[in-house]
């Protein structure tokens, strides 16, 4: 068992499920934050992030396979991808995959799934395609608020992140966005962001 | 060079002289004057912008006297632009255009909250640092990159800073309620659940303030000591995901809830684990203070020329990330 990474949230091992190459999420035991609250954040998010992952799988969404959860050790064995990190890639490719993403946004909310953490480096760019991943602050949910919430976040990350390139980003994101789901509902909820943004600190209004 | 800061955003009227020799910048003096609200009631506009009227000129020659420069001395004067409340900056900015008029000193209009940064930044020697600034007025995460600070998080709503001033005044408290709550909060260990709300890198603090209100009932304590542990959690959780996207291995925070000493302990149990040095803002300068102005003024008097007097403008919305940072 090698350590991948250290995130924020869980830690990412590879190691083997059934001979085969796999991903193990750990999501452990924060001590800075009181254990009944921390148990309980940690065991809804890793049972949340295996359901998710299936749901987005069965819509035809690419997310890596679940093999086994347990949510009393807050782990998850998850399908190997190889590939690399969106927000890795090199400027102009990240432009183009926007556009993707923006597809893949489409289908789950089209399917009533809000992601929850729509970062550039929650997609890995494999041989076979763009996979998401990290459904741990998913929820199923109809609301335009909940959509624009999302894609609030992506357009900050952009904003940040890469901010080069966060225009023409944006666009193709919106563009892939709307080949999903239309004008008329992507008006709806692009304007939905503008109000969500105004509720913010200092948002230009006065 | 020397440079007069004078800061008046919210309840601190406060006017600072900064000596700047090269790179590292001596505070000579730092004097401020805070308007107090009744108990369990927050900031009046006019009254807080009234106390800054009647204090300044008392706040303004004793900052100049025990930093011992006349007047004639200083070679700029800044002041706190925004954001803030109009009427308070308005004082500030009065002052500034007054000394700047009629001793022809430049004048520089300076964001508050880059002020925060920038002076923790220089008292700390943060380099590149990952900056959770916190205070009544911002609750953000930004790191600098291409000549701004961009923001990696904040709040969706209301922040750290008001959420516990608003708790303070519910309860009967004199604002800043923040150092009250924190001592109510170290005398309990009974922790109620209270909803805990992160979406990506940003929070939302509208949901918990309405369910901790509800909870007082159940004891002030407690509801004080759930109220931090849930606050200051989801900050933890936001600044860690902000950390581990940016790979930043300086952490700094500034402003007033920076003082909290459970909060800097969260987040320096973040940082080991992240192996990343932490910072904060020193107690005294974390709070809104004149040296944050002064210090921008001087930073910005490097690269460009005082503004026009007729430009000279307070901007009640003026948000971080849209400042243009030359130096």
């Amino acid at each position: 068992m090698k350590l991948l990474k250290k995130g924020a949230e869980a830690d990412i091992y590879i190691t083997t499920w059934n001979a085969q190459n796999s991903i193990l999420k750990i999501r452990k035991k924060k001590d800075y934050r009181i254990h009944s609250l921390d148990t309980r954040i940690r065991t809804l998010r890793t049972i949340k992030e295996a359901k998710m992952l299936s749901e987005a799988k069965s819509i035809g969404v690419a997310t890596p396979l679940v093999y086994f959860v347990d949510e009393k050790k807050c782990e998850i064995y998850l399908q190997f991808i190889k590939g690399k990190l969106v927000r890795d890639l090199p400027i102009k490719q990240i432009i183009r995959t926007c556009k993707e993403i923006g597809k893949i946004v489409g289908v789950l909310h089209k399917n009533s799934i809000m992601h929850g953490d729509l970062t550039t480096s929650n997609f890995i760019l494999s041989q076979k395609g763009l996979v998401i991943l990290d459904f741990g602050l998913s929820q199923k949910t109809d609301k335009i608020d909940d959509h624009a919430i999302d894609l609030r976040l992506f357009k900050e990350v952009l904003n940040s992140a890469h901010a080069q390139i966060v225009d023409n980003a944006w666009m193709q994101f919106i563009d892939g966005y709307q080949k999903i789901l239309g004008k008329n509902v992507t008006d709806k909820v692009v304007n939905q962001v503008l109000v969500i943004e105004k509720r913010g600190r200092y948002a230009n209004v006065v | 060079m020397l440079s007069l800061g004078i800061e008046s955003t919210a309840h601190t009227f406060s006017c600072a002289v900064i000596e700047k020799r090269g790179k590292h910048g001596k505070i000579l003096s730092d004097i401020r004057k805070i308007y107090r609200p009744p108990e369990g009631e927050g900031i009046h506009p006019r009254e807080a912008s009234r106390h800054h009227a009647e204090n300044s000129p008392q706040v303004l020659s004793e900052c100049l006297q025990k930093a011992n420069v006349k007047i004639n001395d200083l070679d700029i004067v800044s002041y706190a632009a925004g954001p803030g409340l109009g009427p308070c900056l308005r004082i500030g900015a009065v002052v500034a255009r007054s000394l700047s008029s009629y001793y022809d000193i430049p004048i520089y209009p300076v964001n508050h909250a880059l002020g925060h940064i920038e002076l923790g930044k220089m008292l700390t020697g943060a380099k590149d640092p990952l900056v959770l600034l916190v205070s009544g007025g911002h609750t953000m995460i930004l790191a600098f990159l291409s000549k701004k600070w961009r923001v990696f998080g904040e709040t969706l709503d209301i922040t750290l800073g008001q959420l516990l001033d608003q708790i303070g005044r519910y309860a009967g408290f004199a604002s800043p309620c923040g150092p009250k709550i924190e001592e109510l909060a170290s005398k309990s260990k009974e922790y109620l659940p209270l909803p805990y709300v992160v979406k990506g890198n940003d929070v939302s603090f509208s949901g918990l303030l309405s369910a901790t209100k509800r909870v007082i009932p159940k004891g002030i304590e407690s509801a004080c000591f759930s109220l931090q542990e849930t606050a200051f959690s989801m900050i933890g959780e936001a600044t860690e995901r902000a950390l581990s996207f940016t790979g930043k291995k300086e952490l700094l925070v500034v402003g007033g809830v920076a003082a909290n000493k459970r909060l800097s302990d969260i987040l320096s149990s973040i940082c080991k684990r992240h192996d990343c040095k932490f910072f904060v803002s020193p107690k005294e300068y974390a709070g809104d203070c004149g040296s944050q102005i002064s210090w921008v003024g001087l930073l910005e008097s490097s690269k460009k020329l005082g503004t026009k007097l007729e430009d000279t403008f307070v901007k009640q919305s003026w948000r971080l990330d849209t400042v243009e940072v030359l130096y």
